[in-house]
């Protein structure tokens, strides 16, 4: 349960510089903050995932999914500038497990460029359903109960 | 310590991603994490050139804005050495459109995102579409991770050439690794094939979005992709 952090870990512009260097250095060793929200789950993505991390990242999701019955997951892609078939596979894989588990799982504020790129590649992202930013996925999250 | 990665990623916090910040960082080299005193007059300006082109790159709409708070950072650091910060080498600046030829070493999974990075700003350098410039980052990201995923280490190459009617970027990834069996080749294009990572399908998705694709790969040799990217001058 304690592999990932339950707030996020921003850092304020007016902090120290030392505590932003360290800062920086504690995400090079990798966390991705998980905010509960109105009985969901927020992951905003703005590191580079990469397979130990993607793990992580999907069982503290399915962890708390149960112990909280949480009825929907969201990922927020908005800071992810280029997805490929390895991140596709990746936020595919998250889907399928949250959905395993009886809840949902929503994808939201994918970017145009990369919402084309992923078409003209032909990879498929079957297993989240999309919605165009936070407040719509929520409210389609409230409406499913 | 104030270096420029402490300043300016202070400035660029919320407005260009965490990942993005470290890729334009590495792009600086040694200038990034050296005392911001140690660096020199010269220094100071690749710096800036630097910083001003990716940020009307990624945070278009706050640019103005951001590039006078870096300006003002390194301003205030006092003044400029006069000798060069040891391990502080030139970067390739970004500015112009004349034809480029760049060699990336692809060794580890740090390396896919500078790679990426790298192939995007060389795309809006030469004058490729935003949306171009995506599929080009994509098409790099692909190639990378199969070199890190099954090569172990390789390169990629950037090739630009400003012809008479269009704009040409061709990249190349090389890699000495294990090579793909002819049988499985056939599969992967077929799209039968499915690696334990899932990875099958990059190599599709590289031809899908280029306009040349061409591969070629020796089992126990190595794989060499190229691919062209075209756009209107």
């Amino acid at each position: 349960m304690n592999m990932l952090k339950v707030q996020p870990v921003q850092v304020g512009r007016a902090t120290g510089r030392e505590e932003r260097a360290q800062a920086m250095k504690r995400k090079d060793e990798q966390q991705v903050p998980i905010i509960q929200i109105r009985g969901c789950l927020l992951v905003s993505i703005q590191t580079e995932l990469h397979d130990r991390l993607a793990l992580e990242l999907k069982t503290a999701l399915m962890e708390r999914v149960r112990t909280l019955s949480i009825r929907g997951v969201i990922l927020d892609v908005s800071w992810v500038e280029v997805i490929d078939s390895y991140i596709t596979r990746i936020l595919n894989d998250i889907g399928k497990s949250v959905r395993f588990m009886g809840a949902a799982c929503y994808m939201v504020g994918i970017r145009p460029a990369v919402a084309m790129t992923l078409v003209e590649m032909g990879v498929e992202l079957d297993a989240v359903s999309t919605a165009l930013n936070l407040d719509a996925a929520l409210e389609k999250l409230e409406l499913r109960q | 310590m104030r270096t420029v990665e402490t300043e300016v990623g202070a400035i660029l916090e919320g407005a260009i991603s965490e990942i993005t910040q470290r890729s334009i960082f590495r792009r600086l080299g040694g200038m990034a994490r050296a005392p911001l005193q140690h660096l020199t007059t010269q220094d100071r300006q690749t710096i800036q050139a630097e910083l001003e082109s990716s940020v009307r790159l990624f945070a278009p709409g706050r640019s103005a804005e951001l590039i006078a708070a870096c300006a003002r950072a390194l301003a205030l650091a006092g003044p400029p050495a006069a000798t060069r910060a040891p391990g502080a080498p030139l970067t390739a600046g970004l500015s112009g459109t004349a034809d480029a030829d760049k060699r990336l070493a692809i060794e580890s999974e740090k390396d896919i995102a500078s790679a990426r990075l790298e192939a995007w700003s060389e795309a809006v350098r030469i004058g490729l579409s935003k949306f171009a410039s995506v599929k080009v980052a994509t098409a790099v990201s692909e190639l990378a991770r199969n070199i890190v995923f099954y090569a172990g280490t390789g390169t990629i190459e950037l090739h630009s050439r400003q012809e008479a009617r269009e704009t040409r970027l061709e990249i190349v990834a090389a890699d000495q690794g294990t090579g793909i069996e002819p049988a499985k080749l056939d599969a992967i294009f077929a799209g039968t094939y499915r690696s334990e990572r899932g990875l099958g399908k990059g190599l599709v998705a590289v031809q899908k979005l280029v306009d040349e694709f061409a591969i070629d790969t020796r089992p126990g040799r190595g794989t060499r992709v190229s691919c062209v990217f075209r756009g209107a001058r």
